[in-house]
């Protein structure tokens, strides 16, 4: 039941930083060794800013100043409670950036696309925001029949947080909602469901 | 769908000497009522009758394009041109009717944009006095540095005198390092333009890049530039029945028009892609921002208004 090859669907690959660029930004969602989620640090001559969400309560935000390997500038940590935490930074931080500024993004698709979104609201053009997939699969679902997100779904079908329908999730991924859309799976046999899978670990 | 009409008919309603070398033109529809509507950014292509042949040179128009009573251009006199601006400056009088094409434009504003800068030189002013109206009439901000010679930093001051001296800066120097400052400051969803010489644009640009803007966010204005010049060749009209020399001072377009072919075209800048025609032979040398590599590679198909012929003959479906 699950519609694929739509093209709206995301196709991600692994993050690079862009030399053209005068200051980074990385984000992920999870503590990850900055290596491993991007390449090209080693060198990089353009201060680094590396954001990540921590999920504990025991850290406290601040930047950390950290010598970077070969001759490359400073990168600067931080490390925050959750990824509200993460988002609110950012959306001050992007409010004060001047045009330079790489930002990148990896960790779940929810996170990803959120920040995409912050992005592209403060003036980032997609050529100046990357972002990679990392972590679980499971996604946001967009009611496309009364507009209410559904997070953490894993289920080929899932119960709307709104109205309660059934909606079947498809690939078809909305940028703007940051969400895959979901249709009502028994819109034309009242209570007919398909069997549900676990399809998004 | 009816075809309209191509050409209009402008009656010149002030012809106004600037400096010596600069002219500034109103034009009103010569039947009455508003001109076609048009973007900021957006040119006029005039029919100039000059000995010999018709030259189609394209202006920025000047004019708030939300303002349809008149069509207003700027024209720089230029020795040793065609003989366009000469005809322009010398011979067009208030009350003569010039044809012109319909406004077309390949310069227009990005309107996602949340701020404008604009880098200009000399008489390249023109678009962004465009730009300049429509940014003040809904409030977006914009700055704008403008580099000329010392003896007509009074003339672009005299154009721009109406808008806030903060956000117009000339400049008569020839360096553009002051550039670094302004480029390094601006905030995100700023776009940057630029018009004038071909030197001055490629250095703001080169400098924009090195401060870590992308592409996407630069853009530049050059007319004709692509279209003019190269070896000349022999276009063979295969369906007329009709072999057309291209000079090397003529686009492949105007040699067919000028040979009473009816050819296909609207940007005349190597951007709409309708112009293109197939190629029978020959291999053309491409100048269109159009056909992407695979098309190019090709050889089987060419936009007439700017690009060319690498062999001495080409032979047209047309």
């Amino acid at each position: 039941m699950l519609i694929s090859d739509i093209k709206s669907r995301p196709v991600y690959e692994r993050l690079s930083l862009d030399g053209a660029g005068r200051r980074h930004l990385v984000l992920s969602d999870a503590p990850r060794p900055l290596g491993e989620v991007i390449d090209g640090t080693d060198g990089a001559g353009a201060p680094l800013g590396y954001w990540i969400v921590a999920a504990t309560s025991a850290v406290d935000a601040q930047p950390q100043a950290e010598a970077a390997p070969g001759n490359a500038a400073p990168v600067e940590r931080r490390a925050f409670r959750a990824a509200s935490h993460l988002l609110d930074r950012l959306s001050h931080r992007l409010a004060q950036e001047t045009v330079g500024l790489r930002l990148y993004a990896i960790g779940e698709e929810g996170f990803i696309w959120d920040v995409a979104r912050m992005a592209r609201e403060a003036g980032l053009e997609p050529s100046e925001c990357f972002t990679a997939h990392a972590g679980s699969l499971r996604r946001k679902v967009f009611c496309v029949h009364c507009k209410t997100v559904t997070s953490g779904v894993t289920t080929s079908l899932a119960v709307c947080e709104g109205c309660g329908a059934h909606l079947v999730v498809r690939d078809h991924f909305s940028r703007t909602h940051a969400a895959f859309m979901g249709v009502q799976a028994d819109a034309e046999a009242p209570g007919e469901l398909p069997a549900v899978e676990e399809v998004f670990p | 769908m009816t075809a309209r009409p191509r050409i209009m008919a402008l009656r010149v309603a002030a012809a106004i000497p600037l400096s010596p070398t600069l002219k500034a033109f109103t034009f009103i529809p010569a039947d009455g009522g508003l001109v076609p509507p048009s973007g900021p950014g957006a040119h006029l292509r005039l029919n100039l009758p000059v000995p010999g042949r018709t030259l189609k040179n394209a202006y920025s128009l000047i004019s708030n394009p939300q303002d349809r009573s008149h069509h207003s251009i700027i024209v720089r006199r230029v020795a040793g041109s065609k003989g366009g601006s000469a005809f322009l400056h010398e011979e067009v009088q208030d009350g003569d009717v010039i044809e012109a094409g319909l406004p077309a434009n390949l310069f227009p504003v990005v309107r996602t944009a949340r701020r404008h800068l604009m880098v200009s030189g000399g008489i390249g002013l023109t678009p962004f006095l465009a730009y300049i109206a429509a940014f003040e009439a809904a409030g977006t901000p914009w700055e704008l540095h403008h580099f000329c010679r010392p003896d007509e930093r009074s003339v672009f001051e005299g154009l721009l005198a109406r808008y806030p001296a903060s956000k117009v800066n000339i400049h008569c120097d020839v360096d553009l390092a002051v550039l670094e400052e302004v480029l390094a400051r601006q905030p995100l969803g700023t776009h940057f333009y630029t018009c004038g010489p071909a030197l001055l644009m490629d250095s703001a640009i080169e400098r924009a890049a090195a401060l870590g803007w992308p592409r996407s966010r630069l853009h530049s204005e050059s007319f004709g530039g692509a279209a003019e010049g190269g070896e000349p060749f022999i276009a063979v009209l295969r369906r007329s029945g009709l072999e057309v020399m291209v000079g090397a001072d003529t686009s492949l377009l105007a040699a067919i028009e000028a040979a009473g072919v009816e050819a296909p075209c609207l940007c005349r800048g190597g951007a709409c892609g309708q112009c293109l025609i197939e190629v029978a032979e020959g291999i053309p040398e491409h100048r269109d921002h159009f056909l992407d590599g695979e098309e190019r590679a090709s050889n089987r198909l060419i936009m007439t208004c700017v690009s060319r012929s690498r062999t001495a003959r080409l032979v047209l479906d047309l």
